[in-house]
This record gives structure tokens, C-alpha cells and sequence, in this order.
């Protein structure tokens, strides 16, 4: 009987390993899918070796789609049409595809995967974006939990972006994090300074790209990172540019408002920076020199739980109170424009007033956090 | 128990770094299924489902938006949240992403504190999965029947 059972266990294992053996041997000469070429927006094309992610190839060669997975399938960041070259829709990919994009040929391009030669389209913005290799200038506490971090680039030497766009850090492995992550942080520098870029990080909990900047990251450290990215900048207008942000959206604004004392503007500008104490705080003063060296900016503070030892005598109250009190006083609003980095929870709370006292959905511009 | 390789994908997420700092198992050596058993059998002996707390907890979440990082005072209860840039996958593998939200509730008479995330109460709705022991965000399902009355 033990013989028996020895016998069967030893052909189920053989068999098992002959299997085994098959499947490594399939792989090796069947999924081998040698050079294919890739040609983009009919225009530009390269040739790689088959078997990579489309995502990861066009990585490969320097051109980068916004990504918030790393590849996982799971943000739909990098869409893109993929006109010749490959399979139907994959089960994967479905859920994040309306029909008008499948209709299009869009496609998640890090599942789909690159075993022929493929004709694809991208934004033409896109090839503006670049991976910079870089150094921690400096790192300065502005808040208990906001970083600021200045990196300066090394290779390329220099950078062009648009006020209020973001770049996608590189952590690397720390004390038991074994894989780097990308995450998204706006330009906080002014675009003319080209030859560095400030981010405000804030401390996520458990997050861990975030984590690694605030313990980890030091002075005189490289790190990479990817830009520029985003939609969010300034619609040159003659309207008022009403603008509201809280914590590390604080960022886009500090661009964006230089470039305009730069550009020595006269547009009415108000800007409503919320927080909930006055340890929550921060770049005020920075915010009043602007105010000096811009004709028509107003900035407005306000905390909604200020501390009895704050000695806070400006604007209290959620974010949204001096808002709605400011659009109140004012009519013609349909001319203004509207700029919001926050919190979507903020984001969506500042649209609906804003639209309430008429300023129009396609004239209010933002970065939710999500 | 022998698992598939799309569980040993999934095992993978669930440990530090990959999706978190801490991961969601802590210092828990049983695998995933063994941990939502259990939770479940605890709950279901409390004649509660996953989906009575993850409403309960929704609902906080909730009201916390509402206070855009300030705390909000429910009563019995005040509750804060925290909205970080950035979303997180499921380490189920799911083709869906979740805010970066924490929340904080104070139960004023008890006065105890728990934390959670968005992130929690989608794995106990959809997985019945309450985190594993000593990782940042385990909820204990008697506690939370007995704290929320959910």
C-alpha cells in the first residue's frame, strides 16, 4: 500500500515537472517576439524587444504617460490609442474604457502588450514630458507635516513647464519598502528658474513615497524625477482669478503667482487659503511679499479651528465662509475665472458656490488631489 | 493550503511596501482567507454583517468631508478626516482606485480613538476583510459593533 502511494506521489511529481519544464521551454521560444517597431502619431517610430508593456516601452525610450498605478491596471492615467498591432479589448482593461474610447481604439497602455509591430497615437504635449535626474538642494520644514523640498537638476541641466504643473517623484527602497513608487507633487518654483524645482510634500499616513521624503530622504541625495504633467495652469484672460487651495495645494499657487509678479500683472487676483490652525500655516509672509509686488492680489487666510493661543484675528471658518462672503459683495462674476488645488471634498465644495453665484463650470479649473 | 498564483499576487500586496508602508497584515501570521473567516464568524455571532460596519463607518467618513479637515462634533461622536493626494489600489486586485482618506473618530463617553481608511471600508464591504493584527488600520469587529453600534 506505502508502495503504491510512494509510486503515484513520485509520477504525479514527475509529471508535474515535465509540465513545468514544457511551459519555461514555451515561453523561452514561443513568447519570444523579437524586434517590433512602433510608430507614433505617424511621425516618430523606434524598435524595441517584443514582450514589454507598451507603457513600459515607450518608457523605454524616454516618453512617458502619466501613470498613479505603477501599471497595475488600475488608474486609467495611461490611455492612448493604439491604432494597428494589437489584440481585442482585454478583460482588464473594460472596466476602465467607455464605449466611445474603445470606439477610438483607446487602450490602458500598460496592459497591453507589445508583440508586433504597433501604430499608436499620443498627445503631442506628452513628448514635453522628460525623466530628470536631480539633487536634493535643500529640504525646510513649513509646516509640522509640509515639506519643502528643493531638488536640483543634474541631467538635463534645465526645465520648462507651465505655472501649476506637477512632477511624479521617484522614492526609492527604504527600511523595508523594497520597490520605488512614483507620486505626483506640484511645481512649487517659478518656471523661470529653471535650473531647480521646489515641491511641498505633505506626511500621508502609511504613505510611502511620502514617509521616505519626510524620515528618509537626505540633503546632497539624487533622486529622479518625471515632469512636466497636468492641465492645471493659468488661462491668459482679462477676468479676476479667484483662487482657493489648502495644505501642499499651496504649491501651484506659489508659481503661478510669481510668473505673474514677473510678469508685472494687472489682473485682479484673490487668493483663499484655508487651514485649521495657525500651526497648519504656512508661506504667509512670502504671500504678502507678493501682495507688494503684485498691483491687484489680494491674499486671504483663514482658519477653521484656530487655537485660543493662535491670536488669530483674520478670516475664520471652513475655507468656504470667506469665499462665499467675498463672491457675495461681487457681481459680473460670469468674467472671472476660477483656480482651486485641494482636496476634492474642497475641490467640489468651492465649485458649487462658486457656480451658485454665477461663475460658469468651463471657466473654473482644477487639481483635485484624487 | 497551496495557493494559486493570482493569490500569491494578491498575498504580495498586502505586505509592506507594496501598496502601503506597513502593509495590511501587521504582525498576523495567517493567510488573508483565514483572517476574514474569522472576522466573519465573529461578526455573524454578533449578528452583524461586514456591510453593517462598513456603512457605519462610511457614514463618519461622510460627515468628516464635510468639516475639510476640521473635526466635526456628531453628538456622541466627533470625527476628522485627513484627504491626501494620490490614490490607492485594493490589494484584492481590482480594476478600481480609492481616495487617500483617513479618518479619525472620537467616541466621547468611552473616550477611545480608531483610526481607518477610505481603503478600510472597502475591503470590509467587498472582502470582509478587517486588516490583520498589529497592522495600522485593523479594525476589531467586536469593537466595532460594540463602539459604532453598527
Amino acid at each position: 500500500m506505502i508502495f503504491k502511494i510512494l509510486i503515484t506521489t513520485a509520477a504525479m511529481a514527475g509529471i508535474s515537472g515535465v509540465l513545468a519544464l514544457l511551459l519555461v521551454l514555451a515561453e523561452r521560444f514561443f513568447a519570444n517576439y523579437g524586434e517590433c517597431k512602433i510608430t507614433i502619431n505617424d511621425e516618430e517610430e523606434f524598435t524595441i524587444e517584443g514582450g514589454s508593456s507598451l507603457l513600459s516601452s515607450l518608457n523605454s525610450q524616454k516618453i512617458f504617460l502619466p501613470s498613479a498605478c505603477g501599471g497595475r491596471g488600475t488608474c486609467a492615467y495611461c490611455k492612448c490609442k493604439v491604432h494597428e498591432g494589437v489584440g481585442p479589448i482585454l478583460p482588464t482593461e473594460e472596466p476602465l474604457l467607455t464605449e466611445e474610447e474603445m470606439a477610438e481604439n483607446v487602450r490602458l497602455s500598460c496592459q497591453v502588450k507589445v508583440k508586433q509591430d504597433m501604430r499608436i497615437e499620443i498627445p503631442e504635449e506628452l513628448f514635453n514630458i522628460k525623466e530628470f535626474e536631480s539633487e536634493v538642494d535643500k529640504i525646510t520644514d513649513l509646516t509640522y507635516d509640509i515639506k519643502l523640498v528643493r531638488l536640483k537638476l543634474t541631467e538635463p541641466k534645465e526645465i520648462s513647464f507651465k505655472p501649476g504643473q506637477y512632477a511624479q517623484l521617484n522614492s526609492k527602497p527604504y527600511n523595508g519598502v523594497k520597490e520605488s513608487v512614483s507620486r505626483a507633487y506640484s511645481i512649487a518654483s517659478p518656471h523661470f528658474e529653471k535650473d531647480h524645482i521646489d515641491l511641498m510634500v505633505r506626511l500621508v499616513p502609511e504613505g510611502i513615497c511620502t514617509t521616505w521624503v519626510h524620515d528618509y530622504l537626505q540633503e546632497g541625495e539624487k533622486v529622479k524625477f518625471v515632469a512636466p504633467m497636468g492641465d492645471f495652469y493659468i488661462r491668459e484672460d482679462e477676468g479676476e482669478m479667484i483662487m482657493v487651495a489648502g495644505g501642499s495645494g499651496m504649491a501651484p499657487f506659489v508659481s503661478i503667482l510669481e510668473d505673474m509678479a514677473r510678469k508685472k500683472s494687472k489682473r485682479k487676483m484673490t487668493y483663499f487659503f484655508g487651514a485649521v490652525t495657525k500651526k497648519d500655516l504656512f508661506y504667509v509672509e512670502e504671500m504678502r511679499s507678493l501682495e507688494e509686488r503684485i498691483e491687484n492680489f489680494t491674499f486671504v487666510p483663514a482658519l477653521s479651528g484656530p487655537e485660543p493661543d493662535d491670536d488669530w484675528d483674520g478670516e475664520t471658518g471652513l475655507i468656504t465662509v470667506p469665499l462665499e462672503k467675498y463672491l457675495k459683495s461681487h457681481d459680473d462674476l460670469e468674467k472671472s475665472q476660477g483656480y482651486l488645488c485641494g482636496s476634492p471634498g474642497m475641490i467640489d465644495a468651492c465649485i458649487k458656490i462658486m457656480k451658485n453665484y454665477g461663475m460658469k463650470s468651463d471657466r473654473i479649473f482644477y487639481d483635485p488631489f484624487g | 493550503m497551496k495557493k494559486t498564483p493570482q493569490e500569491n499576487i494578491i498575498h504580495k500586496n498586502f505586505l509592506p511596501g507594496v501598496i502601503t508602508k506597513e502593509g495590511f497584515l501587521g504582525d498576523d501570521p495567517r493567510h488573508v482567507h483565514e483572517i476574514v473567516n474569522e472576522d466573519t464568524r465573529i461578526l455573524a455571532r454578533l449578528n452583524r454583517t461586514p456591510e453593517q460596519v462598513a456603512d457605519r463607518l462610511q457614514f463618519f467618513i461622510e460627515q468628516g468631508k464635510k468639516g475639510l479637515e476640521t473635526k466635526v462634533d456628531l453628538g456622541d461622536y466627533t470625527v476628522q478626516i485627513i484627504w491626501s493626494r494620490g490614490l490607492l489600489p485594493c490589494p484584492f486586485e481590482e480594476p478600481r482606485l480609492h481616495h487617500k482618506i483617513t479618518c479619525t473618530v472620537e467616541v466621547k463617553d468611552l473616550n477611545r480613538t480608531f483610526k481607518y481608511s477610505q481603503l478600510s471600508v472597502h475591503m470590509i464591504r467587498e472582502h470582509g476583510f478587517f486588516g490583520g493584527r498589529g497592522s495600522p488600520f485593523r479594525l476589531n469587529p467586536t469593537e466595532m459593533v460594540e463602539l459604532l453600534g453598527a
